[in-house]
């Protein structure tokens, strides 16, 4: 019971991560970003690469992964997804597919499929009544919580905050205040971005890093914002707890692969049961 | 003589908002009526209660004698209920004449045949009869209206619905729009209900007027009664500050006109 | 999205002379490169069964591949588990993805595009998934293998499938140029207004992703037996993207532009060489390019030229021997 109670929290804490990057972006910008997983993959191999190839110390290779990786998602929408913004949605959610598919397929290409090593920041591990958690772990819990506690002081208390909370709000009244609602979309898509590396730097030491690794958490991070509501940050945190608590229970009382499964099943059962009203197909996406 | 269409105690919310209130008129066939309000009172809505596009809280639509409430939107359009849209969005990427031929494959009007030979007569009536074959992104916003009026009308209604058929047309485009609405009503004993609030084209066409204010009916009656109608008058006036001289102008003037 | 108009003269001897040449490549060409076709021919298959769907309906279908699996696995069991001869795992395979397609379909098909889209790649990520936990019925990882071989030789196998594409094609396009497949293109057109023309549209949409999936499935057989194993890649979401950006390069909606871009793509990745390894990274960087500068696609906008040029060419002729 109480493994469950520890093992899930930390599960759940990388969740929330990874779903309030992927409902940030959706919220401000509208964009489905299929290429999320592909953000926390990079993150991985980025310290990867800086820590095994360049001997660059962990800590320093985080930021430096954070940082690159941010600028990578600026660049992706600079480039490639604003220009295709006229065009309907779904070229928009192609176009990050895509996107996230070549990212897979390159790594794979420099990486090959042997999953790698990223060395743990704590080696030691923790005893908490019996349960025996890694130091990595623990450190993945309280990162998380840290990360998603200033992301809430920094909407709530800065002017960029504010800018980017009234974009969300309203693209083109926040462009009447003179806000620059472009720019803020690069600038939230570089955030996301950071998050989610940030989620795969925390998660390497302990998770496969393969070049597939970014899928299954683009599911989960889809899973938790539709069923939280898409759009809402507060919805992500509980989504995640109950996507996070769900996988944890099922895999120690069933298996690994049908944990795996809760998540894809969840967005189908969403997806369906959600309401549909037919003047909602009329109105934008 | 039963009428066409009887509406009772028709009611509709969204969330705390009562869009549509205890709505309840009849109407005769081969009326011309129309549906009076300023923005907000409720009339698309009710439109789409009596099209199947939403469902009602409460309250009943009969139509010809059959209850409709449930029914679907293509199964109401095949009974003979149809309906044009305030947002015209036609069917992209196909030519004019192609956008009609969808309507002439309803199946209550498929058996008919000859799909494409009714669909361009159909446009030469609107007056589309030269663009028939062009792409349809390239007709104007008055065109696009005639053509909606020509799909629908395949279809053989008893009742059409018009949603704001003016609305952003510009001046010279509204004239041939309403006297084709006038003429499709004299030559085909139309029953036609109009929603609109740019009240001169609007006024000299309707026979009678239903107005609306927050979703409940305020007052019925002929356009001359209406546009004097307290209640009428302070809904437009109590309401935006723009357009109050110009409201009021095209009071006065089609009390002139209709009275 | 462009009108792609009704059948001339013209698109039938183009038509013609496609096969012709499809033909003769047992003729000029090595095992090597009769087996690559094949399989071409069967993605072809795929590639034109979601053309028909989402080409023409405007709802893209991110999941295609749960009808592949479907079909081929169906097929793959009456095969291997039932020892049935092949030739039952046909109609089977179509069976069953049809029904698949209704059990997705109906829930799914209310929502909006992208929603759609995914609610599909969920479908077929959880069938692959499922093909993988229930190792012992369905093979896990390894899959079905040692299937009979309907045909015994790889001609033979080849001329088949050609066959069956050549049969896909004509239906399918005989039913994009009916009534049938206008008030396809009107649901794409705006769905609201088709409802208010008196169309049933749920109906339509559900029976043409029925017809999609039955195409998919029976081309999902076809791949299983060809390759005389099933395995839980079928169901990869790589495969139903690759299907898509196929559709694309060869002009969503024409049905024959399907066939051009599966065969245009697949021989690009074999004149790469180093058939899987770089397949997929080529080919989101063709859909990238293609989203960007010929969002019409190339085959399809590219015949409808030369063809207009052939006729305009033989009119010319025509009126000067008249003259």
């Amino acid at each position: 019971m109480l493994d469950i109670l520890i093992y899930g929290a930390v599960i759940s804490a990388v969740y929330a991560l990874l779903a309030v990057g992927f409902t940030l972006i959706f919220g401000v910008a509208r964009i489905l970003n299929l290429a999320h997983g592909a953000f926390y993959a990079l993150g991985a191999y980025c310290v990867y690469t800086l820590t095994a190839n360049f001997h660059v110390p962990l800590v320093v290779a985080t930021v430096i992964a954070v940082l690159l990786v941010a600028l990578f998602g600026i660049v992706m929408e600079r480039v490639l997804v604003r220009p295709l913004r006229k065009l309907p949605p779904l070229a928009v959610l192609m176009m990050t597919l895509a996107v996230g598919l070549m990212v897979e397929q390159i790594l794979l290409l420099i990486f090959g499929s042997e999953a790698r090593n990223v060395p743990s920041l704590i080696e030691s591990s923790f005893n908490f009544g019996g349960v025996l958690l890694s130091g990595q772990r623990l450190l993945a819990f309280f990162c998380s919580v840290a990360i998603l506690g200033g992301l809430w002081l920094f909407m709530q208390h800065t002017r960029l905050g504010a800018a980017i909370l009234a974009v969300s709000q309203d693209p083109e009244g926040a462009r009447y205040m003179g806000i620059p609602s472009d720019r803020i979309f690069s600038i939230v898509m570089g955030l996301s971005a950071a998050i989610a590396a940030a989620a795969g730097v925390l998660v390497a030491p302990f998770q496969s890093v393969i070049p597939g690794m970014g899928l299954l958490p683009l599911v989960k991070a889809f899973a938790i914002v539709i069923v939280g509501g898409l759009g809402s940050i507060p919805g992500s945190i509980v989504g995640a707890l109950l996507l996070g608590y769900t996988e944890t229970i099922v895999a120690f009382k069933a298996s690994i692969e049908w944990s795996q499964i809760v998540s894809v099943a969840a967005v189908l059962i969403v997806l369906i049961v959600r309401p549909a009203g037919f003047f909602g197909k009329r109105a934008a996406f | 003589m039963s009428a066409l269409l009887e509406v009772e105690g028709l009611t509709k919310r969204f969330g705390g908002l009562t869009a549509v209130k205890n709505v309840s008129f009849a109407l005769q066939a081969g009326e011309i009526t129309g549906i009076l309000g300023p923005n907000g009172a409720g009339k698309t809505t009710l439109f789409n209660l009596l099209t199947g596009f939403i469902r009602p809280d409460r309250g009943t639509i009969a139509f010809d004698g059959v209850p409709l409430v449930g029914f679907a939107p293509h199964r109401i359009v095949n009974r003979g209920l149809a309906r044009t849209f305030q947002l015209t969005r036609p069917f992209i990427g196909m030519t004019v004449v192609e956008n009609v031929v969808v309507g002439c494959l309803a199946p209550r009007v498929r058996s008919e045949g000859h799909t494409e030979v009714r669909a361009r007569e159909m446009l030469d009536r609107v007056g589309l009869g030269s663009k028939a074959d062009l792409i349809v992104d390239a007709l104007s916003y008055g065109d696009l209206r005639r053509l909606e009026i020509a799909r629908e009308l395949v279809t053989r209604p008893k009742l059409l619905l018009l949603d704001e058929p003016f609305a952003g047309l510009g001046t010279s485009e509204i004239e041939p729009l309403a006297a084709l609405i006038r003429e499709l009503h004299r030559s085909e004993g139309l029953t036609i209900l109009i929603i609109e609030h740019r009240l001169r084209e609007f006024m000299q066409l309707v026979r009678r007027v239903i107005a609306m204010d927050f979703g409940e009916i305020i007052a019925t009656g002929t356009p001359g009664e209406i546009v004097r109608h307290g209640r009428v008058v302070e809904a437009y006036i109590g309401r935006g500050g723009d357009d109050l001289e110009a409201r009021l102008g095209i009071v006065t003037e089609s009390v002139r006109g209709t009275a | 999205m462009p009108a792609w108009g009704s059948l001339t003269k013209t698109d039938v001897i183009g038509a013609i002379v496609v096969i012709a040449l499809l033909s003769v490549v047992p003729f000029v060409g090595s095992r090597y490169i009769v087996g690559i076709m094949t399989i071409a021919l069967c993605y072809a298959i795929w590639a034109t069964s979601w053309d028909f769907m989402s080409g023409l309906t405007g709802r893209e279908n991110f999941g295609h591949a749960l009808f592949i699996g479907t079909g081929a696995y169906t097929a793959g069991f009456l095969n291997v588990s039932f020892g049935l001869s092949p030739w039952w795992g046909f109609p089977a395979a179509a069976i069953v993805a049809v029904l698949f397609s209704l059990v997705i379909g109906i829930p799914t098909l209310r929502l909006r595009g992208p929603y759609f889209a995914l609610a599909m790649l969920s479908g077929a990520v959880v069938m692959q998934k499922l093909s993988i936990i229930f190792s012992d019925t369905t093979g896990g990882q390894d899959g079905l293998n040692g299937l009979s071989p309907m045909l015994r030789s790889q001609v033979s196998a080849y001329y088949f499938t050609l066959a069956a594409l050549i049969a896909t094609v004509i239906v399918l396009k005989f039913i994009a140029l009916s009534p049938w497949g206008t008030i396809l293109r009107a649901i794409r057109g705006d769905e609201a207004t088709c409802q208010a023309a008196g169309i049933n549209v749920n109906f339509y949409k559900i029976s043409a992703l029925m017809i999609s999936a039955a195409f998919a499935g029976f081309g999902g057989a076809l791949y299983a037996n060809y390759q005389l194993q099933v395995g839980p890649d079928l169901f990869d979401v790589a495969l139903s993207i690759n299907i898509i950006i196929m559709v694309y390069v060869g002009g969503m909606g024409s049905i024959y532009g399907a066939v051009g871009g599966a065969l245009l793509l697949i021989g690009l990745t074999e004149g790469l060489r180093s058939f899987s390894e770089y397949r997929l990274w080529v080919y989101t960087l063709i859909l990238i390019l293609i989203l960007f500068f010929i969002p019409n696609g190339v085959i399809a906008p590219a015949w409808v030229r030369v063809r207009d040029w052939i006729r305009g060419r033989s009119a010319i002729f025509t009126r000067r021997a008249s003259a």
